[in-house]
């Protein structure tokens, strides 16, 4: 149940990118916003505590960046499923190639929806290339 | 006496975050004060490294989370162990024994 909900965070972090960055900077500011109520109730002036929270809580941009990168990585290995994708376009694109050879060439419409076809195939194929990233084993 | 603190791995980190939500909900700044206090303030954390920590851990559905207000009034994001997050720290409980049991055996060989 715990995956399920972290595979829908997943999909809602890269639907949302801009919300999580901003939930993640807020949560993250709340935390320096302690460290420094902390370190003037330990005696610092405002300035000296909010420059000792910013120190001890370390690179705030990486943190964040590298937050919202953990929020949109999916809870289980992807590769099989875009292995999985790629199979179903490969099928899509040789079911539509063998209906295109199949069909007759005889009016000016069918020559178009052809011609779309081909476009359709073309792109399918660079979107698949594109998005085909190489697998890096941990 | 001057204490001296020892910095964490990430494995390490991941079951002292358990360990501190296993004792009720937190949120990221709350949870770094727990640490610190159960280990005596033996341990140093950079504070920001906590929060990789939380979302890899919430990623693996050991933690979840939502917004809540905080005791001073403020929109905080709480997390709490899950089922399944309970059962992961008792695995890495006896694992952190056994292997804490196999290096002073080995320290202490002659």
């Amino acid at each position: 149940m715990s995956r399920i909900r972290a595979t829908i965070n997943s999909i809602r972090a890269h639907l949302h990118h801009d919300e999580i960055a901003r939930e993640v900077e807020t949560e993250l500011r709340f935390h320096i916003e302690m460290r420094t109520r902390a370190n003037i109730e330990g005696g610092m002036t405002p300035d000296v505590a909010q420059r000792a929270a910013v120190q001890s809580f370390g690179d705030f941009d990486n943190v964040k960046t590298e937050c919202c990168e953990i929020r949109r990585s999916f809870p289980f290995n992807t590769s099989l499923l875009r292995m999985g994708l790629h199979i179903a376009i490969a099928a899509l694109a040789g079911a539509a190639a063998l209906w295109t050879v199949n069909t007759p060439h005889h009016s000016l419409p069918s020559l178009l929806s052809q011609l779309g076809f081909v476009a359709v195939l073309t792109c399918l194929f660079v979107i698949a290339r594109r998005n085909q990233k190489p697998h890096v084993n941990n | 006496m001057a204490k001296s603190k020892a910095g964490l791995l990430q494995g390490t980190l991941d079951m002292l975050i358990l360990k501190a939500l296993s004792l009720g909900a937190l949120h990221g700044y709350g949870i770094g004060q727990r640490i610190a206090q159960i280990s005596g303030d033996a341990l140093k954390i950079e504070e920001g490294s906590l929060y990789p920590g939380l979302y890899r851990l919430e990623q693996r559905g050991w933690v979840q989370s939502e917004w809540d207000v905080s005791d001073n009034n403020q929109r905080a994001k709480f997390y709490k162990l899950t089922r399944a997050g309970r059962k992961q720290l008792i695995l890495e409980e006896r694992n952190w024994e056994r292997l804490a049991g196999a290096t002073m055996k080995a320290l202490r060989a002659s």
